[in-house]
């Protein structure tokens, strides 16, 4: 396909026939797979199903997938879009028609991403996302790479002279890459993971796959084998200790490794180019992802690290953005990031932010004692537990349990701080981790002062502060200065002109 | 133009503790009430059913328990509601909009005019029977930042929806 002026509908390369098939291929196995399953296992059975031969079945499933083929070139033959002056036109559906029209300065994000099938057939999938509703996002499946890279410039272009731009875009000096993880540091981040996360991830993985499975487990009869396994070593207590332990450290080298491995996946070949206006990230092994981040468009950053990272000198930033679904939020962090790339990053993305600018305040000790309440909480739960499932000797839980409550009270508390700016809001917190939220005022959205029946007295308030992408707290400032603070907050976004995206 | 950059005196800025938040109409009282009683009716109700469908002697025996638990769950839960009634406060300022509301948990939530996206007057069956109208304010933020005034006279609801509409397309 040549070099196209997207003034005409056209259509996606041939090859997207391709990406359509094996994209309702995939929908469809997952849809039925509880069914192939049912149907695996009466195979296994009696070699028939009442009196549906493998011959039918094997017959059957060739006419789905030639429907589902027939779909897909209708699909691609009947999706066409174009590029008039100020807006992006998308015709889409086989039956009933939908045309959707969305203006150039209302578009979030353009992602290019490519996924396996992608890569090997030389064909990249263009995204774009609008701030409104979390289903309005429009994916073109396949392009090959100069088209896409020029339908994105052409969609970013004219939001550029609105800005004030009134030079050509082709001016730009060469974009440089500014930051390039190396495969060392992508370990050491992948290594200093939150490991619990990844051993949580897996449990219920193994969990549901165990449901999903456990009718074709009985049928290998595999339970047996394990109790068997079980009752040997029930033989001596030494054993099952030996045994046990193995299985711990088996859980922690699984989650280790899953972290790691899911780490090198994800952020493959992380790259951060650095244009003119915006950032560009490139990203991922089977999942090749590229996309600019506007400054405009950013409503939140959230720096995070710990104890660990940060003795390697690992920071992670996330950039939030409105409405953009749970499963593209990932791919706007970048981790591995050294603290003068990060300082200098955040310039960029947030003009003119320092660290030490406003006044630093914490919240008022009434945290802690919220803090306690939940560990006192948590731990007549837990106690309770134990005492109904192990008896009396399990107390010495708490043991274990009341340091633990001790220094997460403690982490939390000197974790926490806020501190307001002319311009910006950042508010600390973290316990294990280290988390810091930066937004710029004129972002704000809305403000809530928040106070309980228990606050009243003792004069204690939280405000809450929304943006487009999230919402953050200043936990139990006094009173009068979350007040203050309201009122100012309000002042700064009613007074300047400023829009929010 | 001579560009000037007086220092900010936060004293001086506009106090929210200053607004005269005005209370939402009685008559949504009513409206609560009727709602609170039918969904006791509800639960009541359903607690008398299972005393039908279970058939086992704890159950039998404590029924009554069980059922003044419930009840007396329902009451104070009515209590709060109506206690609760005297904290729904509302304004209008020239750039933003504020909504008060908890007994339990008081807050004060404000929206800038420049930051909704639209507005809804929106009256349920029961509302238009009292004259009422709810308004239903939508920014671009998360849904905690939405807001919704319940129990406003229509004739104001009508006002104020008319001001915010005609200040943000105003705006564009």
């Amino acid at each position: 396909m040549e070099i196209t002026d997207f003034s005409q509908p056209i259509r996606q390369s041939i090859k997207g026939i391709i990406v359509i098939f094996a994209f309702n291929v995939v929908t469809f196995v997952k849809k039925f797979f509880v069914l192939f399953i049912a149907f695996g296992v009466s195979i296994l059975r009696s070699k028939t199903i009442g009196n549906v031969t493998p011959t039918m079945m094997i017959l059957a499933l060739i006419g789905v997938l030639i429907s589902l083929l027939f779909i897909a070139i209708l699909k691609y033959l009947n999706f066409k879009f174009y590029i008039s002056n100020e807006d992006f036109h998308l015709a889409t559906g086989i039956i009933n028609k939908d045309n959707t029209i969305i203006p150039k300065s209302k578009i979030q994000n353009v992602y290019i991403k490519q996924n396996f099938l992608q890569q090997i057939i030389n064909v990249v999938s263009v995204k774009i996302e609008t701030a409104g509703d979390k289903k309005s996002e429009i994916e073109i499946s396949a392009l090959d790479k100069p088209t896409a890279l020029l339908l994105k410039k052409k969609l970013f272009s004219k939001t550029a002279i609105v800005t004030g731009e009134t030079e050509q875009l082709e001016a730009i000096e060469e974009p440089e890459v500014f930051f390039k993880v190396t495969p060392k540091r992508l370990l050491l981040e992948g290594l200093s993971q939150n490991h619990f996360k990844s051993f949580l991830l897996i449990f219920t993985f193994a969990f549901g796959l165990y449901s999903e499975f456990k009718d074709f487990l009985q049928e290998l009869e595999l339970e047996q084998h394990v109790e068997g396994l079980v009752e040997l070593d029930e033989a001596t207590i030494l054993n099952l200790i030996i045994t046990n332990v193995i299985i711990v450290i088996g859980v922690v080298l699984i989650s280790f490794l899953f972290s790691i491995v899911k780490t090198f996946i994800i952020n493959f070949n992380l790259e951060v180019v650095e244009h003119q206006k915006t950032i560009e990230i490139n990203k991922g092994l089977f999942n090749k992802v590229s996309l600019s981040l506007t400054p405009s468009r950013i409503q939140n950053l959230v720096i995070t690290t710990n104890r660990v990272k940060q003795y390697f000198g690992l920071h992670t930033l996330a950039v939030k953005q409105a409405m953009v679904n749970v499963k593209q939020q990932k791919n706007f962090n970048i981790v591995a990031l050294e603290k003068e790339q990060l300082n200098y990053l955040v310039n960029k993305l947030v003009s003119n932010y320092n660290e030490d600018q406003g006044e630093m305040a914490k919240p008022r000790p009434y945290y802690m004692r919220i803090l306690s309440l939940e560990m006192l909480l948590l731990g007549s739960f837990i106690n309770g537990f134990a005492l109904a499932i192990f008896g009396i000797e399990m107390l010495w839980v708490n043991a274990i349990f009341i340091p633990l409550a001790a220094l997460y009270v403690c982490f939390a508390y000197k974790k926490a701080y806020y501190r307001i700016s002319e311009n910006f809001v950042t508010i600390g917190s973290g316990v294990i981790e280290t988390t810091t939220n930066i937004l710029e005022i004129h972002k704000i959205q809305s403000v809530k002062l928040k106070q309980t029946i228990f606050q009243k007295p003792r004069d204690i308030a939280s405000i809450v502060i929304s943006t487009a992408s999230k919402s953050v707290t200043i936990p139990y400032a006094s009173k009068s200065e979350a007040t203050i603070i309201y009122n100012f907050l309000l002042y700064k976004v009613e007074s300047q002109e400023r829009d929010w995206m | 133009m001579t560009f000037t950059n007086p220092q900010i005196q936060v004293e001086d800025l506009p106090n929210i503790e200053d607004v005269a938040l005005k209370p939402i109409s009685k008559s949504y009282l009513k409206i609560i009430a009727l709602n609170s009683l039918a969904l006791y009716s509800l639960v009541l109700g359903g607690v008398f059913g299972l005393k039908y469908l279970i058939k086992e002697d704890g159950y039998q025996a404590n029924f009554w328990y069980v059922f003044l638990g419930v009840l007396i769950i329902c009451i104070i839960n009515f209590i709060i509601s109506i206690l609760a009634f005297k904290k729904r406060k509302y304004a209008v300022r020239g750039f933003d909009v504020i909504y008060a509301k908890g007994l339990i948990v008081h807050s004060v939530t404000t929206v800038p005019i420049s930051r909704i996206q639209h507005v809804e007057e929106s009256r349920s069956w029961l509302a238009r029977h009292f004259g009422l109208s709810t308004l239903k304010i939508y920014t671009a933020g998360e849904a905690g930042s939405d807001l919704s005034i319940k129990g406003l006279p229509h004739l104001e609801a009508k006002g104020i929806n008319d001001f915010i509409s005609s200040q943000v397309n105003g705006n564009n």
